[in-house]
């Protein structure tokens, strides 16, 4: 019990904390903003510890983040493997290929008002099959290798991105189409010089959401038939096995992974769209 | 924008998806055929292929027919509360869909509305919350379930929802911030000068600029909280509900009942996005909102 | 009348507030595979012996063992190396019954893959469950002497989904099967038993204990649960028994129960038969010399055993002495 006292004495404090360096100059660095999250994530652990010692939970139920950081020590060799095969075979290339086809069939439909009626009810349609379903039936017919991962991850990121880059195109003003009108602009440049750059805020909030289903898409469609290692694999058997403190650490390197690549599309709409009011905070 | 005109362009587009549709069945399922024909030693021609292709038990893809026919069966032909009823397991599925998106519009707004409200919440809590959604929620499933009987909770209802919830408010959390976000300077020091305070500009300033943005994320928030509450089928036992269907249908080798459960809960999504829609237009038309 | 209607309800109130509540937890999804308690049920033998049964399903996503580890369940169905592995790693699971006396598990492959015997499983794609169910597999592979890292002369393992696509889609040369499940769905898929080479577990002699009953040894230090359990296994027995000699009622009681409606006749019939083999032969004692065999066969994993050390006090035999005596 005292463990769990003390664990919410140093979330309280750590709080208090992060609400005075929210308000000091501090926040405004680099190192400010990184640091904030930081302290409230290792209070969160430091809870979680806390809560696990305290209230005496079975390390087959929750395992303690200690045991969780232990297990990752002792098992990089098979973390990198999963990692590789789930992330960079499957996750990657599936929302790279379903985010460029939405890109590519947005466009095209760009012109085609007629099309576009047609296809986005239809696309709605089929983003809706769920992933459960799905998965099988893609595992059946790509075989078992990061192909099928990455096919799902294709569908699961296909609509999301194509719902938001067509919004994004018609996101530019009356007023800005008819100036690159009197300027004698063609289709092609109006659409390279203004729709695309106007459309880029919702391309960017498309591609954050699409990379976390990206991740999701790949683990959950290891668990209906994978080659013996990949995350979806590996957490699917170790519940099996109760080895949950392996499958907390590949929870914790899935939500490295994730974030890595929420940073990073986070940092290019950074650099892209700099001038949308919501990068000015 | 008259009848035709939004019909017209689903249907040319459907009717061209099922000729695709039903070249692809061929194509897949003829493998199948000619693997067979060679195993009893005999030959099949093209002609006779194709025929078959139709109608296999098990076919790699089923052509639009076949899960058409199933599909009637398992709505129309039983009744409602037949446990071989699509509508009832859909009910079962739709009930836990609304619950998780219920529950996840909720902690969606709230969470957006402190983050952009306080710096430190959006320092600190920010940056978790999108963290939250690499945690794949398959693995976090039975971890909900396990810990929610240990809290005495022996419905599974409330998992359900709580793992539907966890899918679905985060593109309402994202959507909102920036929408949130989204008035510019000039419309703020504009508030200012009315000697708005902060409820006010909020209110009559932040809420209705994130409109737009809060409404497109619910189409994608529903869709999520029904694809988490399929999830959220698996772990409680697969007993009811569409997700359960799929997975019966998959482990005992019938595709035709999984296929037409997978369109059933499509199916559903598609309703509900539709309803979201129509909401989303009242809304905007209540809220003076420039089409 | 209306002293005899008090005294029945009261009667019926009685019994039923002293009706011990027990949670069984499946291994897998309501199939013939369980027909024993569903048949219990049904028949009205947990209510004969005061016990309001709730049958809880397994699946895909479900652990039994971590259903237990979460008091979700007070027994469970679970194969042994299972049990055995959770015991090891901290979870202290007891066998207090084992209804199946053999094993179902079988190796299926296709006749035109090249394989005749065993040692041809070599540079082959062998399909797998896991979530419990890769002991065996594992342990009889390592005796084989096969790696299943992939590499050269050894096998690829396939983590299968849950039915026979791996084999009909030509994705790896032999897939798991059950006797009473996935062999059949091979064969209703068209492929004939001449096309298919099988290899079964009990044959091979790598055989392990599967569906039995599992609680935990601190519960069953409270003689009250260990009364209840008695009275469970007795049921639970007679159950089976009852579904072993009358295989399509008992195909048509867990049709019943399935909540699901994607079960059908055919197949629950057919499982049914199957299992009824598996059960044959045992009143639901553990047969302590399989069991040691099985322990033998999980430690023979080579480099890497299921299980490092031989388990004390895995089983029991306290509950099925009471409950078959009489």
């Amino acid at each position: 019990m005292s463990a769990l006292l003390f664990a919410l004495l140093v979330w309280l404090a750590a709080w208090a904390l992060n609400v005075w360096l929210a308000g000091s100059p501090v926040a405004k660095t680099r190192f400010g903003k990184a640091l904030v999250p930081l302290i409230f994530g290792a209070t969160l652990l430091v809870l979680w510890e806390g809560l696990v010692r305290g209230l005496g939970i079975a390390p087959v139920i929750l395992p303690a983040p200690s045991a969780i950081a232990a297990k990752i020590a002792t098992s990089l060799p098979m973390l990198w493997q999963d990692f590789a095969q789930t992330i960079l075979k499957g996750a990657i290339p599936g929302f790279l290929i379903g985010s460029g086809a939405a890109f590519l069939t947005a466009v095209a439909i760009d012109r085609s008002p007629f099309l576009q009626r047609g296809l986005l009810p239809i696309g709605n349609f089929v983003a809706a099959l769920p992933i459960v379903g799905l998965a099988p039936i893609l595992v059946m017919w790509f075989g078992f290798g990061w192909e099928s991962k990455a096919a799902v991850v294709v569908v699961m990121v296909f609509f999301p991105m194509l719902v938001n880059i067509v919004a994004g195109l018609q996101a530019s003003e009356r007023m800005q189409r008819d100036l690159m009108a009197t300027w004698g602009a063609s289709y092609l440049q109006t659409l390279v010089k203004l729709r695309l750059p106007a459309a880029l805020p919702f391309v960017f909030n498309g591609l954050k959401i699409a990379s976390t289903l990206a991740l999701i898409g790949a683990i959950v469609a290891e668990f209906f038939g994978s080659p013996t290692f990949g995350m979806g694999f590996r957490i699917s058997t170790e519940v099996g096995r109760l080895g949950l403190d392996m499958v907390w650490a590949e929870i914790a390197v899935a939500a490295l992974a994730g974030s890595l690549l929420y940073g990073i599309v986070a940092l290019i709409e950074r650099w892209m769209t700099f001038w949308h009011p919501s990068q000015r905070h | 924008m008259s009848l035709r005109q939004t019909v017209l362009p689903i249907l040319t587009i459907l009717a061209g998806i099922i000729v695709l549709w039903y070249l692809a069945a061929v194509w897949m399922n003829s493998t199948w055929i000619y693997d067979q024909a060679e195993r009893a030693g005999t030959t099949v021609s093209f002609a006779e292929m194709v025929p078959q292709t139709m109608s296999l038990d098990r076919p790699l893809l089923p052509p639009p027919h076949q899960v058409g026919a199933e599909l009637w069966k398992g709505l129309f032909g039983q009744a409602v509360t037949s446990k071989r009823s699509l509508v009832y397991h859909g009910f079962v599925t739709f009930k836990g869909t609304m619950m998780g998106f219920g529950l996840g519009i909720i902690a969606g707004v709230l969470l957006a509305m402190a983050i952009v409200r306080f710096r430190v919440m959006d320092m600190s809590v920010m940056p978790w919350a999108i963290i939250s959604q690499t945690v794949p929620i398959v693995a976090l499933a039975p971890m909900i379930i396990t810990l929610s009987s240990q809290l005495g909770l022996s419905d599974r209802d409330v998992p359900k929802a709580i793992i539907a919830a966890y899918l679905s408010f985060f593109p309402v959390l994202v959507s909102m911030v920036k929408g949130l976000r989204a008035p510019d300077q000039m419309q703020l020091d504009l508030l200012k000068t009315y000697g708005a305070g902060e409820a006010a500009t909020f209110l009559k300033l932040r809420l209705p600029a994130s409109m737009p943005y809060f409404f497109a994320s619910l189409k994608v928030a529903v869709a999520a909280s029904l694809v988490g509450t399929i999830v959220g089928e698996l772990p409680t036992g697969a007993i009811e509900g569409l997700g359960a269907r799929m997975l019966i249908g998959s482990q005992f080798g019938e595709p035709l009942i999984m296929w037409a459960a997978l369109f059933a809960a499509a199916i559903l999504a598609g309703l509900l996005i539709v309803a979201v829609g129509i909401v989303e237009r009242l809304a905007r038309k209540r809220m003076g909102v420039p089409a | 009348m209306k002293k005899l209607l008090t005294a029945a309800a009261l009667a019926a109130m009685a019994t039923a507030a002293s009706a011990e509540d027990v949670k069984l937890q499946l291994k897998w999804v309501t199939q013939a595979q369980f027909a024993g308690y569903y048949v219990a049920q049904a028949k009205g033998y947990y209510e004969e012996e005061g016990l309001n049964v709730t049958i809880l399903p397994g699946g895909p996503d479900i652990a039994p063992t971590q259903v237990m580890a979460g008091g979700g369940a007070d027994v469970m169905v679970d194969w042994m190396p299972s049990a055995l592995a959770a015991r090891e790693k901290g979870l202290p699971l007891v066998n207090i019954a084992q209804p199946f006396a053999s094993s179902g598990m079988m190796l299926t492959c296709m006749a035109d893959s090249g394989i005749k015997e065993p040692k041809d499983f070599a540079d082959k794609t062998l399909g797998v469950w896991f979530g419990g169910n890769e002991y065996p597999f594992l342990s009889w592979m390592s005796q084989l002497g096969l790696k299943t890292d992939g590499s050269a002369g050894g096998v690829t393992v396939l983590k299968q989904g849950f039915n026979v696509d791996p084999l009909l889609q030509k994705q790896a040369a032999c897939i798991s099967t059950m006797t009473y499940n996935e062999y059949w769905q091979v064969i209703d898929a068209g492929i004939t038993p001449e096309q298919l080479v099988t290899f079964k577990y009990q044959d091979m002699g790598v055989a392990t204990l599967e569906d039995g009953l599992y609680v935990l040894e601190d519960k069953l230090a409270d003689p009250a649960f260990q009364e209840t359990m008695v009275k469970f296994v007795r049921a639970s027995m007679k159950g089976w028994k009852y579904a072993e000699a009358n295989s399509d009622e008992a195909a048509m009681i867990v049709l019943e129960n399935d909540q699901t409606g994607a079960q059908t006749e055919v197949h629950q019939k057919r499982m049914m038969g199957e299992i009824a083999k598996l059960t044959a032969g045992s009143n639901g004692a553990l047969d302590v010399a399989a069991a040691e065999k099985t322990v033998a066969t999980l430690m023979a994993g080579g480099s890497d055993p299921v299980i490092t050390k031989a388990p004390e006090g895995a089983w029991t035999s306290a509950i099925t002495d009471k409950a078959l005596a009489e």
